[in-house]
């Protein structure tokens, strides 16, 4: 096999595996940034309701 | 705990990086052309086999959770379980990708049913049902246990598979790195070395991640429990 013809498998090879990685780490970080923001408004609601709570 | 700090793991993924791009640039600029019938596309081999070590590493990984978990049921040994398995996966996939890509070039075929390839299947069929198993069982702690008690029995076919190309050695799949020799010449091994190194750290830093994420999704749970109570 030419170099050539070789080059387009190693190519297509870590195109794949660079796609799929960066993609991977995209979504987690979106979903970790997404569940902090819930939970530090969830943190927040529930810290409203228990001074609300205590202070009947 | 900084779950920021902890998530974004920068310095974990920046070195990460900066040892797989260094890897890449040593097998393509130092390392030379593969003097076998592979010829060129034996450059798949740098990320190739680093990512099947490290899928293998991710199965182990799970595996210790499970057995931690077995012994101390405390969430944090499930959720590493979990996102380690899930990890594996995702890396045993890319190895069966690349693999196929370079099956293609180096034998002219897709697919071989062959030792190594066919084990390796086995480990990715088992592994997705683990999450399959997850999905059936809802009540939490048994779901935590069933999955660990499958996590070990599955981890049985790990070394089945990474020594199957040692112990039957009629398969396609080369063995290229034995006890005692690299099988390759220095600058092809350093560039091996270097990549294994990375795709370690790679998969360190998206396991902090991953863990990060399971973590806050039982917060979710624990507050919106305090809030319906």
């Amino acid at each position: 096999m030419s170099i050539e013809e070789g080059a387009k498998f190693v190519a297509a090879a870590y195109a794949i595996i660079l796609a799929v990685v960066i993609a991977y780490y995209a979504l987690s970080a979106r979903r970790v940034s997404a569940l902090q923001r819930d939970v530090d408004l969830l943190r927040r609601e529930v810290e409203k309701r228990e001074a609300a709570g205590s202070g009947d | 705990m900084d779950v920021k700090k902890l998530t974004s793991a920068p310095a974990l993924f920046a070195a990460a990086g900066a040892f797989l791009v260094t890897g890449l640039l040593l097998a393509f600029l130092y390392a030379p052309i593969d003097a076998s019938s592979m010829g060129f596309s034996q450059k798949i081999f740098y990320y190739h086999a680093p990512i099947a070590e490290t899928a293998l590493l991710a199965f182990g990984i799970a595996f210790v959770a499970a057995i931690l978990y077995l012994r101390d049921p405390d969430p944090k040994w499930d959720r590493l379980g979990y996102v380690s398995v899930r990890l594996g996966l995702l890396f045993s996939l890319l190895v069966m990708a690349t693999g196929m890509i370079w099956g293609k070039a180096a034998w002219d075929a897709w697919w071989a049913w062959e030792p190594r390839l066919t084990t390796f299947l086995i480990v990715c069929f088992l592994y997705a049902a683990y999450f399959v198993l997850r999905q059936v069982v809802e009540e939490e702690s048994r779901r935590a246990t069933f999955a660990a008690v499958f996590a070990i029995v599955a981890f049985i076919d790990v070394p089945i598979t990474f020594f199957a190309t040692r112990y039957m050695p009629e398969g396609l799949h080369p063995v290229v790195i034995t006890a005692g020799d690299s099988g390759m010449e220095g600058s092809m091994f350093l560039s091996f070395m270097i990549s294994m190194v990375g795709m370690t750290l790679l998969l360190v830093a998206l396991l902090r991640v991953d863990v990060a994420a399971e973590r806050l999704k039982d917060d979710i749970d624990d507050l919106k429990t305090r809030m319906g109570g």
